[in-house]
């Protein structure tokens, strides 16, 4: 896929920002929520959709430099995961829908080359 | 990391790297409830890093090595309804006796429980890649148990061959392959 500004996909998706900025680009997309497997398949500047909410996820997403988590069924940060995620500057989005309804609404979007 | 077994190699790396000369590996599989415990002699930690173990940015960040694997084994076990505890004096606090114990409970029937693995291949990798550390693995199952002491060993097989050698891995595989097929 072509590099995309995240603020696009806030409004076309109508994301809520839960915290950082929405300026970066994203060039990718993962899903998943087995955190280390994660590990090795997030890339970096990928938007990472997942419902894992607590402090390792920040961590992954940290490490693995992605371009932002973005958080499905409306599931919330733990206060510690959102602690750190405002520390490490990571960017971090939500959604009402599952992760399957958001990679097809991604895809429709266009993230899909 | 999708079986427990992978879980047990990294938490025990830990104690390695810690320069434990002794370290003893307990599984204890009885009653459906699984503890998984580690103890060892290495140099421990102060109050204040046993504080920040389970923060994945201290762990990743400010020690080498270390990695996400008390987080996620704490992820993992409250996943399934348990936890983790544990428990430490650090080498310069306590010269004489100083070390480590991890302590972590599991609810091995958990919808969320990932599967046990290759425990045998995990001892035997231990001891492979750390032939002179102490080892002491004892499972128990609601079955039977089994048990291995690298203390033992040596002392049969005398100073001269190390536990890393071709031939004494092989043996090893094959007697715990024996003491697991002997409970089942």
């Amino acid at each position: 896929m072509h590099k995309m500004k995240l603020s696009e996909i806030v409004d076309s998706l109508s994301l809520s920002v839960v915290t950082g900025g929405i300026d970066r680009d994203f060039e990718g997309v993962y899903a998943g929520d087995f955190l280390s497997r994660a590990m090795s398949r997030v890339e970096a500047d990928d938007l990472w959709i997942t419902i894992m909410n607590n402090v390792n996820v920040i961590a992954v997403a940290s490490l693995t430099d992605a371009a932002a988590i973005l958080l499905a069924e409306n599931v919330s940060l733990m206060p510690d995961a959102l602690a750190a995620a405002r520390e490490k500057d990571v960017t971090v989005l939500s959604s009402g829908l599952s992760v399957y309804e958001l990679c097809v609404a991604l895809g429709r979007y266009g993230t899909v080359s | 990391m999708e079986e427990f077994s992978l879980y047990v190699l990294d938490i025990v790396m830990n104690s390695v790297r810690a320069g434990a000369d002794n370290i003893d590996v307990t599984l204890d599989d009885r009653g459906g409830m699984l503890t998984f415990k580690v103890t060892d002699d290495g140099c421990g930690m102060t109050k204040d890093q046993l504080e920040r173990l389970t923060d994945p940015f201290f762990t990743t960040r400010k020690t080498r090595g270390v990695g996400l694997g008390v987080p996620f084994l704490k992820m993992l076990a409250e996943q399934t309804g348990g936890d983790v505890t544990v428990s430490s004096v650090a080498v310069s606090d306590s010269p004489e006796h100083h070390g480590t114990t991890l302590v972590a409970t599991f609810h091995p029937d958990h919808i969320d429980f990932i599967p046990m693995g290759d425990i045998k291949d995990t001892f035997v990798t231990l001891i492979q890649g750390n032939p002179d550390v102490n080892f002491t693995f004892v499972h128990l199952m609601d079955g039977g148990e089994v048990r291995l002491s690298c203390a033992e060993l040596r002392s049969v097989l005398g100073d001269g061959i190390p536990l890393s050698s071709a031939e004494v891995l092989a043996w090893i595989r094959d007697y715990l392959a024996e003491a697991y097929q002997e409970i089942k």
